[in-house]
């Protein structure tokens, strides 16, 4: 069962089974919105029609042998009227799908988020929030421009292919024929020019997307191409790009030329000219009806421009809304727990026969130790060989395959998910700060803490003197105005948040690195002071740390190649030697 | 111009005259002279057949006063269905070989672009950052391009303008007149409506861009929220910005929304106006009915090209300034110039500066008449505060930079004789954060040596830590690396680095060393590549570890670019001098004595 670990309380979430319907059901909220962009749509192409249909009675109004100027004159107002008219109708629809538009961004991009908070923290880990924001941005973006000006101008260009349909049998019931065909041969030849045109547009991005790339590369690596001497190579592979990049542009401009449409237009003006002059020879019409019929058939030309650009924009709008919908329904593993085990930590840690595996990849295997409440653990080993999925088995941020992870004693799972996470502060490798005061960046965990609280977390973490140093002290914007924190003053800023959330059980994952002395020395206060009086994890390059940790963990792909204390494995671990010995 | 403003301009840039851009970029497109000639030929033959279809129909409907022969009927109807599909087939032959003309002159932009960049010196690229250079090589080389298109366009729509305006006067002057008088009233809105959507538009670009930062950190922060459980906040943070963005949105496409429906409005003025006064004309017999039909279909002929050219002059603009920007980057002067082409035989890594003075351009003096001679073999670690000038020496040796005078000389040569790329493959140079490239490991060791065999490469990797490094890869070395290197550790990526150099064997080897923290695992094995590395050429080491500094044959100490001190570590630590000090600032935190003395901390915090 799929359990959101956070519900949202205003959300309607749309239908969720396809993007079409996702889409539609989401737009059907906005009944006002609609009608005016469809009554828009159709009153917009009659009164386009109307103005043919009018010249039509001025013509046959002047041509009669005693002229009727009145009847021009009303002609005249009545095509002003009209216009004017149909300016606000087509105001009406443009902005009735601006406005669609806008609130499907702004709905679809809420539901997105609530549903982006409900998931587990597993879903977020394996996620890049590179991608997250993608979809965030670009992909809702797309499903605005779906709205405007994708559907707006398929709804309006339809009415004009429409209008000609339904006005022409009025002229004469065998005038229909040229629309009709035209209308036909217009949809068959467009299917077919897009299903030849979108391969050949994807190329076109791909193949550009790739020359962007590697040219960035060979940019932003400069100093590499050019101490390697392999200028030359390098343009080589420009240039092979560039043929590449050029074959595709010259494939699509090629498609692009051939549109038939516009041919097909052209026939149908010929030879609904042709038919309407034969059937006035025929005396079936009038001079004047003549005369509105051609202009009539004018009006298709309208959808013969526009279209190709609007499709488009729909198909990218769908592939957006898919996109999104796949995050909104991916299934979440974890759920609240809310029955769970509840109580005052203590901080007791075991770690009994697990094992872990992530997408099918076993990363960690046979892991058993374990930890009382209170002792440093320095958890040491080279990237990949798995210790951040170690500490994260802790939380429940990931669960275990086999085995299992007590925590006082209780399996984590056994635990309400609420309560253990609230007793367990985490502070990952890559610190993310929000652009607020830095009192309320330490405050986040605990809002509603005093000032002075948030000082005395501060000072734990020897953060307060470098705080003070800026400007406006503990109310200096993140972000703001050039103060740029460095690693070690977020890492702090970190730290002082967990002094003030004062967890049972401290996991810190600690890569930074101090550039002189005087910094490392505060460094060093802080984490040991954090420690104190607590459970704690430490991924860490700290020698330092690993030497005076209770236990150390060393991780050797996956698996527990030592463990114990500095001395047990000076004595134990031919490795672990080697490091101290380069030191002596 | 476009919507958003210049771009900040860059010294490189230089100002040329319209004549001399036109110049230029005639030059690109007179290779294809035949194919311009046949476009050109083309567009005047479209405004032709473009014209003659109203003019066909018009005599079609003077044709209706009378009783139409059935003959005049077939013919106008040839003459109507030959105009068009004439028409469409002038128009794709002409958009082919535009499209064609404007690819290969895109290519042969972006070539000569790319070539004149990787040409710079380094200087070049401390100045302008790579992203903009990129969008200099593609995104302006097409916006460029799409100009010309714009222009060939837009001279087709004036000529159909110019006949349709000519065979029109021929009829009636005074319904021309009062066409011309009506129809660029179109204009005139359409360049108020341009005016005010840019200002929404810029308007709206403003807060945009602080509502997708405020999303950006939204979302950024989902994960912290979360371990926190503060998802109540940020949700609630995330909706007040959603709304925000709505609303300015909202507001902009009020205004986009409204421009073609004014500007249909107002050809309905035209219209109405043409269809009164052509058909007083025509009553009163001055001009018959396919004229007085003419002159109406005319306003829409006139319509769109009257609204293409509110912004014709501002595209043109961007499109001038595109190729400005371009053309300063292919004639921007390098500034390293080499004065002959030797070819060095095998370097033994002799390196002396002799009176050498050097500043980076228009900056303050970074070496000032600074001598230094290393030996072959030798192992030099620089050390110093920042900018005292170890990165400057280091780069002065690779010849990434050029000095004002004094001489650098190698094995006892001068610097300034040798055929770069000849001289630069008997160099090892590693940076801080070394830089790889998207591909395999193997390709990224092999790539100042494509031709090394890949036992070979495998064998040297053995070499550290028993290879253990190249089994935490996943497919060892033909592990993809990823963008920039992203897969890998900045422990792993340093080895690679490492390991490029070994296989490279060049004579000189510069490393700057990282400062960024490794696992101790790993750190070891880096000492060992590092180990390898040193015993068979001359080093030069921008030092930034302890155990780097101990090995070292000989410590040189920087300050504001002179040499102060000079010695081994423990005879520089012992004077008590600046070496001390940088000692006591950046290294002691790395020695087994404060690793001991950390213990206290521990113990205090405990209390």
């Amino acid at each position: 069962m799929a359990t959101a670990e956070f519900t949202a309380y205003d959300i309607v979430p749309g239908d969720r089974r396809s993007p079409l319907r996702w889409v539609l059901s989401h737009a059907r909220r906005h009944r006002w919105a609609l009608v005016s962009l469809f009554s828009g749509a159709v009153v917009n192409a009659a009164l386009a029609a109307v103005v043919p249909l009018l010249v039509g009675v001025a013509f046959s109004a002047i041509t009669r042998s005693e002229p009727d100027y009145a009847t021009l004159g009303w002609v005249a107002v009545w095509i002003i009227v009209s216009q004017v008219v149909r300016g606000v109708w087509q105001l009406g629809r443009n902005f009735g799908a601006e406005l669609i538009g806008q609130r499907l961004e702004r709905d679809t991009r809420a539901e997105l988020y609530a549903s982006l908070l409900g998931k587990s923290m597993t879903f977020h880990s394996l996620r890049p929030v590179g991608e997250i924001m993608a979809r965030a941005t670009n992909d809702v973006r797309e499903i605005n421009l779906m709205l405007n000006p994708g559907i707006n101008l398929i709804v309006g260009s339809a009415n004009f292919l429409l209008m000609p349909l339904l006005v022409a049998p009025t002229i004469h019931p065998a005038l229909v024929a040229t629309p009709l065909v035209f209308v036909i041969g217009y949809w068959l030849a467009l299917i077919r020019y897009m299903r030849e045109l979108n391969p050949a547009t994807e190329h076109v991005r791909a193949s550009f997307g790739h020359l962007n790339a590697r040219l960035e590369e060979a940019l932003e690596g400069i100093e590499t191409v050019k101490g390697a001497a392999r200028e030359a190579q390098e343009v080589e592979r420009f240039d092979e790009n560039l043929a590449a990049w050029r074959a595709a542009y010259v494939r699509q401009g090629e498609i692009e030329a051939r549109y038939l449409p516009l041919l097909l237009l052209a026939l149908a003006l010929a030879f609904g000219f042709l038919h309407s002059l034969l059937l006035f020879q025929a005396g079936a019409v009038a001079a004047s009806q003549v005369v509105s019929y051609n202009s009539l058939l004018l009006l298709f030309g309208f959808p013969t421009f526009i279209s190709l650009f609007a499709f488009s924009q729909v198909s990218s709008g769908l592939a957006g809304g898919r996109r999104l919908l796949e995050l909104i329904n991916a299934e979440t593993e974890l759920d609240q727990n809310p029955s769970g085990y509840a109580a005052p930590m203590q901080g007791a840690v075991t770690f009994e026969d697990v094992a872990f595996a992530y997408d099918g990849e076993p990363v960690l295997r046979d892991l058993t130790f374990r930890v009382r409440p209170g002792q440093t653990v320095a958890v040491v080993g080279q990237t990949g060989a798995g210790k951040t999925s170690l500490i994260k088995l802790i939380n429940r941020t990931y669960d275990v395959t086999a085995g299992r992870v007590r925590v006082d004693g209780v399996d984590v799972r056994d635990w309400n998910l609420e309560s253990l996470r609230q007793q367990i502060s985490i502070i990952e490798q890559d610190l993310f700060l929000f652009s607020r005061t830095i009192a309320e960046n330490i405050a986040f965990g605990k809002p509603g803490a005093t000032l002075d609280e948030i000082e005395a977390a501060a000072q734990a973490a020897q953060a307060h003197e470098f705080i003070r140093s800026f400007e406006r002290g503990y109310q200096t914007v993140v972000g703001e105005r050039g103060v740029m924190l460095s690693g070690g003053q977020r890492q702090r800023i970190a730290l002082a948040r967990a002094f003030l959330t004062d967890p049972r059980l401290l996991i810190l994952d600690d890569s930074t690195s101090a550039i002189d002395s005087a910094t490392e020395d505060q460094i060093q206060r802080a984490i040991f002071r954090a420690a104190a009086g607590r459970t704690t994890f430490l991924i860490t390059h700290r020698l330092s740390q690993i030497r005076w940790a209770d236990l150390i963990l060393v991780l050797r792909r996956g698996r527990l190649a030592a463990a114990g204390s500095h001395e047990a494995l000076l004595a134990q671990s031919e490795a672990y030697r080697r490091i101290f010995a380069r030191y002596q | 111009m476009g919507f958003f403003g210049n771009l900040d301009p860059e010294a490189y840039d230089r100002t040329y005259t319209d004549a001399q851009l036109v110049g230029r970029m005639a030059r690109y497109f007179a290779p294809h002279g035949r194919r311009l000639a046949v476009i050109a030929v083309t567009l005047g033959l479209t405004a032709l057949l473009d014209a003659a279809f109203p003019l066909a129909v018009a005599r079609g409907v003077s044709a209706l006063a009378e009783d139409p022969g059935l003959d005049l009927i077939l013919l106008l109807f040839g003459a109507v269905l030959l105009a068009g599909t004439f028409s469409w087939g002038v128009n794709y032959v002409r958009r082919r070989l535009t499209t064609r003309t404007i690819a290969d002159v895109i290519v042969h932009l972006r070539r000569d672009a790319f070539q004149a960049t990787v040409a710079h010196d380094l200087s070049f690229y401390d100045e302008y950052s790579s992203g903009r250079i990129v969008s200099r090589i593609t995104s302006d080389t097409q916006e460029f391009a799409n100009v010309t298109v714009l222009v060939a366009d837009t001279i087709s729509q004036i000529i159909q303008i110019g006949l349709l305006t000519a065979v029109l006067a021929s009829i009636s002057g005074s319904l021309t007149v009062a066409l011309w008088l009506t129809t660029p009233a179109v204009l005139l809105v359409a360049v108020a409506f341009r005016r005010l959507a840019r200002y929404v538009t810029r308007q709206g670009n403003r807060a945009m861009a602080n509502v997708n930062a405020a999303i950006q950190e939204t979302v950024s922060g989902i994960s912290v929220a979360k371990n926190f459980r503060q998802e109540r906040e940020v949700y609630a943070e995330f909706l007040a910005v959603n709304r925000q963005s709505y609303a300015i949105n909202v507001r902009r496409g009020f205004v986009l929304a409204a421009v073609f429906p004014a500007l249909n409005a107002v050809a309905g003025f035209s219209s109405a106006l043409l269809v009164y006064l052509g058909g007083l004309s025509a009553g009163a017999g001055a001009i018959d009915a396919g004229a007085w039909y003419l002159f109406i279909q005319s306003v829409d002929r006139f319509f769109f090209p009257f609204i293409n050219l509110a912004s014709f002059w501002s595209q043109v603009q961007a499109g001038l300034s595109a190729a400005e920007r371009v053309f300063a980057l292919i004639d921007a002067e390098p500034v390293v110039k080499q004065t002959a082409a030797v070819r060095p035989a095998a370097l033994r890594g002799e390196i002396e500066f002799r009176r050498l003075n050097f500043r980076y351009s228009s900056k303050e003096t970074v070496l000032t008449d600074f001598s230094l001679h290393i030996r072959p073999g030798e192992t030099v670690a620089l050390v110093g505060h920042t900018g005292a000038g170890k990165s400057s020496i280091a780069k002065l040796i690779a010849r990434f930079y050029e000095f004002q005078s004094g001489e650098l000389l190698i094995d006892g040569q001068d610097l300034r004789r040798f055929d770069l790329p000849a001289y630069r493959r008997q160099l090892g140079i590693v940076s801080q954060v070394p830089f790889l490239f998207a591909g395999t490991v193997l390709d990224n060791i092999r790539y100042a040596r494509p031709e090394i065999a890949e036992a070979d490469v495998e064998r040297l990797a053995r070499q550290i830590g028993g290879g253990e490094w190249l089994e935490t890869l996943p497919d060892g070395l033909h592990t993809p690396v990823g963008q920039r290197g992203a897969k890998l550790s900045l422990g792993q990526r340093q080895l690679v680095a490492l390991m490029r150099v070994l296989v490279q064997r060049p004579a000189i080897f510069i490393l700057d060393e990282a400062t960024a923290s490794v696992d101790p695992f790993t750190e070891e094995q880096i000492q060992q590549a590092l180990d390898l590395i040193l015993h068979r050429s001359t080093a030069i080491i921008i030092a930034h570890r302890l155990s780097t500094v101990r090995a070292a044959d000989r410590i040189v100490v920087l300050r504001r670019g002179q040499i102060i001190e000079e010695g081994n570590h423990d005879s520089l630590l012992a004077q008590g001098g600046h070496y001390a000090e940088l000692y006591n600032t950046y290294f002691r935190h790395q020695s087994l004595e404060a690793i001991q003395a950390f213990g206290a901390y521990r113990r205090a915090a405990a209390d």
